[in-house]
């Protein structure tokens, strides 16, 4: 597509004014939805492991722990838990659910620290985990290590759907844009002609003839001038010349 | 009519077809009346018994990589339904069992249940497999209390069956996983062998068998040295590569096993690979035979991998016919050479001609029959549990008596304890000369 040298500086200004929204909007996008789904996957472990902390006293202190271990493992099921493991008050692991074995980390880590931690676990992605404590903390203590890489997928997934929305009113834009500035640019390009027929006219002595002359809008009245300005320029055509009306 | 469910027609299949030696023509057609009754029953139908039928309801493992001991634990019971039926029956009423396949998973488990409750309406649940999928229909039976349902003689030992808040709606025959690991514990610190790490199914069954390794060792002032886990399903064509390393880095004297034969054959396979030498002890679960079939299947020098293998067992040797139970198991199970249903059968899967699982099916069966004996002439689920405590010291045959009371829902409690000699699996007299 031909775009007219006249238009290439607003054409850049629109692709340019594009990008800024892209990149703004995204921005935006991507820490919102970071900080909301960050929140809400947060807040829903706390009840989560808050739950399980509730349900767990009567089995700890009454019952076999495969039914500790029945409970977590229905609760694992929910989408962006990857682990949960439950120690008692002297940090003995009574339940978990990490195959092949518990990691060195949590191994190191302090089995009753309620607080939530951020986890680099070896080989593995990275946790955001959660505690809650079991009848205060004497019975022990619940904690839920959930995914990231699925708030990263989360974000990944809105951002996308952005992008492509904005991509795609980008294309449109773009190819509308030049649409209406080749239509816009079509009587500048007429006047040329005409202005150059009339040059022509001086050196072969034929008349200028052009559909311009009969427009009513700004083409018209410069081309009407262009008219004008040729017969001033010749004394001898002045007397039939038409003066142009102001815009 | 409904329509022609694949439900349907598994209940139709085993009615009419594979059970047809001993189920009445009127049984096969599987046809249900409006109001849910079988076409031609009375109101007692309801509740799984009709003039003709007392319907029994499983659910487990036919499929999977765990599918061999649903299939054993079936052929074992069917070998003596079918011989009952074959007799006359229970005061006139043929043993019918509507089976269902979880893939030894929860949540079908689940499924199923509700299935043979409120569709199907069976007299009773018999020959349940897995620990994780027998805890989470437990709550299930509490649900029903109101209609005496209860579960019989599920093949798990773990303790949720066996104690409040759901015992009392479940009887058991075989020994515990408390008791089979303890029983290990006792064993392998009795020759010295104090380092004891632990190779354990991550769910429930592991957990059960994990927490009675650990109440024996604390028992004795000690603690597990190690402990490695697998996700319920795995394979032998799986890797434990990792799992054998964790423990290898624990240095144990002796490994215990809580898991399924896939899994577990895997594990002893790279164990021994790796350079563990330290006997390695399954529990009865395990399905010893299929473990071994698949090491000596495998490996050109299975003798090698077999000789670290200790599996407790909850019945006798199956090749002791010197006892009565074994010696009529190996009769029926020859005479009747049991299968599943068409619709459940694995095509790839060849039976064992006698096995320790299918051997507790089999005791499983004699009892639930001797029980159902006791009902009398109109069995009512309402009865049941009164009819389960009239169990006083009987003889099964097996060289143990049986009792049942309210405290006590386990009918027996011996464990055995085998080791692989020539191929097969024997009886371990010797601790000491074995792995001291």
């Amino acid at each position: 597509m031909n775009i007219q040298k006249l238009f290439r500086i607003p054409l850049f200004g629109i692709f340019l004014l594009f990008g800024i929204i892209a990149v703004s909007t995204s921005w935006v996008c991507i820490a919102t939805v970071d900080s909301q789904l960050s929140e809400e996957y947060e807040s829903n472990s706390m009840g989560i492991a808050q739950t399980i902390a509730d349900a767990s006293v009567d089995i700890i202190l009454n019952r076999d722990l495969s039914a500790l271990q029945s409970l977590i493992d229905q609760f694992l099921e929910i989408q962006g838990i990857s682990y949960i493991y439950i120690v008692n008050e002297n940090g003995e692991f009574l339940a978990h659910t990490f195959v092949p074995g518990i990691p060195q980390e949590i191994l190191a880590s302090d089995p009753g620290n309620t607080e939530t931690v951020e986890r680099q676990l070896s080989g593995a992605d990275s946790y955001v985990e959660v505690g809650s404590p079991i009848l205060a903390g004497v019975a022990g203590t619940v904690h839920i290590g959930m995914d990231k890489s699925v708030i990263t997928l989360k974000i990944q997934q809105a951002v996308g759907r952005q992008m492509y929305l904005i991509s795609s009113i980008f294309v449109v834009g773009i190819i509308a844009a030049i649409a209406l500035m080749n239509l816009a640019a079509k009587p500048i390009e007429n006047l040329l002609v005409f202005a150059v027929q009339l040059a022509r006219e001086q050196e072969s002595g034929q008349t200028a003839h052009s559909a311009l002359l009969e427009r009513k809008d700004e083409a018209g009245q410069l081309a009407r001038l262009l008219l004008y300005f040729s017969k001033v320029a010749d004394p001898e055509k002045a007397g039939g010349g038409v003066l142009p009306s102001s815009p | 009519m409904r329509a022609f469910t694949r439900r349907r027609f598994l209940h139709s299949s085993l009615i009419g077809g594979l059970a047809s030696p001993w189920l009445a023509p009127a049984s096969a057609s599987g046809q249900v009346t409006t109001s849910g009754l079988p076409a031609g029953a009375n109101l007692a139908v309801y509740e799984g018994v009709s003039d003709s039928e007392i319907l029994l309801g499983t659910s487990a493992a036919f499929s999977g990589p765990s599918r061999g001991l649903g299939i054993e634990l079936y052929r074992g019971a069917q070998a003596y339904f079918t011989h009952v039926n074959q007799q006359g029956g229970v005061s006139g009423r043929q043993i019918a069992l509507q089976l269902y396949d979880d893939g030894y998973q929860p949540v079908p488990s689940v499924q199923n249940t509700m299935k043979l409750l409120l569709e199907d309406h069976v007299f009773a649940l018999f020959g349940y497999v897995g620990t994780p999928t027998v805890t989470r229909v437990l709550p299930i039976l509490k649900k029903f209390q109101q209609e005496n349902v209860y579960m019989f003689f599920p093949f798990t030992g773990a303790q949720p069956q066996r104690e409040p808040p759901y015992g009392e709606f479940a009887f058991n025959l075989r020994a515990s996983y408390r008791e089979e690991t303890a029983g290990l514990v006792e064993n392998f610190l009795g020759i010295g062998r104090r380092r004891i790490a632990v190779f354990y199914q991550a769910d429930a069954y592991g957990r059960s068998g994990w927490a009675g390794v650990r109440e024996a060792l604390g028992a004795h002032g000690e603690q597990m040295v190690g402990e490695a886990t697998y996700t319920r399903g795995a394979s032998f064509s799986g890797s434990m590569r990792r799992q054998v390393e964790i423990l290898m880095n624990t240095d144990p004297d002796a490994v215990i096993c809580i898991g399924a034969y896939g899994a577990c054959a895997a594990f002893l396979r790279d164990a021994v690979d790796q350079g563990l030498e330290a006997p390695i002890a399954n529990l009865s679960f395990v399905g010893s035979e299929n473990l071994l079939q698949l090491i000596t299947d495998s490996v050109d020098d299975s003798e090698r991998y077999a000789r670290y293998l200790v599996n407790s067992q909850v019945v006798p040797s199956y090749e002791d016919e010197s006892i009565p139970v074994v010696k009529e198991y190996g009769e029926l199970m020859q005479r009747n050479n049991p299968q599943l249903p068409e619709i459940l059968r694995q095509p790839d899967y060849v039976p064992f001609e006698k096995s320790f699982v299918s051997l507790e099916g089999f005791v499983n069966a004699k009892l639930m029959v001797e029980i159902l004996n006791r009902l009398g002439a109109s069995p009512t689920r309402a009865q049941l549990e009164e009819a389960v405590f009239t169990v006083r010291d009987f003889d099964l045959g097996i060289g143990e008596h049986v009792s049942f009371s309210e405290q006590r829902r386990q009918g027996m409690q011996r464990l055995y304890y085998t080791v692989v000699d020539n191929g097969r699996f024997v009886p371990l007299d010797d601790w000491q000369a074995r792995f001291g």
